[in-house]
């Protein structure tokens, strides 16, 4: 991960602007009913796994601020709504899926899932700028 | 479901890069890890050029097909991994990761 970001940082001119972007599995996906902005009925969590790949790019970034190849400009998050036609489709997308966990924790009996549903996940970013190569320090 | 085919399970490039907050007019941007260039395609709509890379062939052709399909005519599209890009120094004003770390 590091060699990636290394990367980034050598095909950059001075200053140059580099975004990481990735869904925040710290951050529980909520299952919403009705719209996109309907009641939280559920959440869906994330798998251990990638919640250990998370961990290693969130330390392959602070090491190439450490390092002093970028300085950070800005953070931020955005919400992201997944359209499902009902329970079925939504465990047909979770069986699947490589990031969310296999199943939803319900917070209402499954008389008041009222279909369509939403699954309302994070997504974060950092804005990183481009050091000076003056300012380089080894590993 | 799914109208958007794939892309639909990730935000709208217009949705994403307006998160951003970066001003895209004139600049070379690099989307790392672009898939179906999702978001290289929302990027050319300001950039001056957009260079999408990808280790997935076939993620590229429907890239491609889209860039087509769209009319979109500044970016190309590229097989290349993260980790060794095959692009000289100080070649782009903005690159970008999103969903590749």
């Amino acid at each position: 991960m590091v060699d990636a970001l290394t990367e980034a940082h050598r095909i950059l001119v001075e200053r140059g602007v580099f975004v990481d972007a990735r869904p925040d599995s710290r951050v529980l996906a909520r299952v919403r009913a009705r719209s996109a902005r309907g009641r939280v009925i559920g959440t869906v969590g994330t798998q251990r796994p990638t919640k250990t790949d998370d961990v290693m790019s969130d330390r392959a970034v602070r090491e190439v601020l450490r390092r002093k190849l970028f300085r950070s400009r800005r953070r931020g998050r955005l919400w992201h709504a997944i359209p499902f036609e009902d329970e079925a489709e939504l465990n047909d997308y979770l069986r699947d899926h490589l990031r969310f966990s296999r199943r939803v924790e319900w917070r209402v009996p499954r008389a008041r899932r009222h279909n369509p549903l939403f699954v309302e996940r994070a997504v974060r970013f950092k804005i990183l700028e481009k050091r000076s190569n003056d300012g380089l320090t080894s590993a | 479901m799914f109208p958007g085919g794939l892309g639909y399970l990730r935000p709208p490039a217009e949705i994403e890069l307006g998160a951003y907050g970066l001003d895209l007019r004139g600049l070379r941007v690099a989307d790392i890890g672009t898939g179906e260039g999702r978001l290289a395609l929302g990027a050319a709509r300001d950039a001056a050029s957009v260079l999408a890379v990808d280790p997935d062939r076939g993620a590229l052709a429907r890239g491609r097909a889209e860039a087509r399909r769209q009319g979109v005519s500044n970016v190309k599209f590229s097989e290349g991994a993260a980790q060794s890009l095959r692009l000289p120094d100080a070649s782009f004003d903005v690159v970008i990761f999103s969903w590749t770390l």
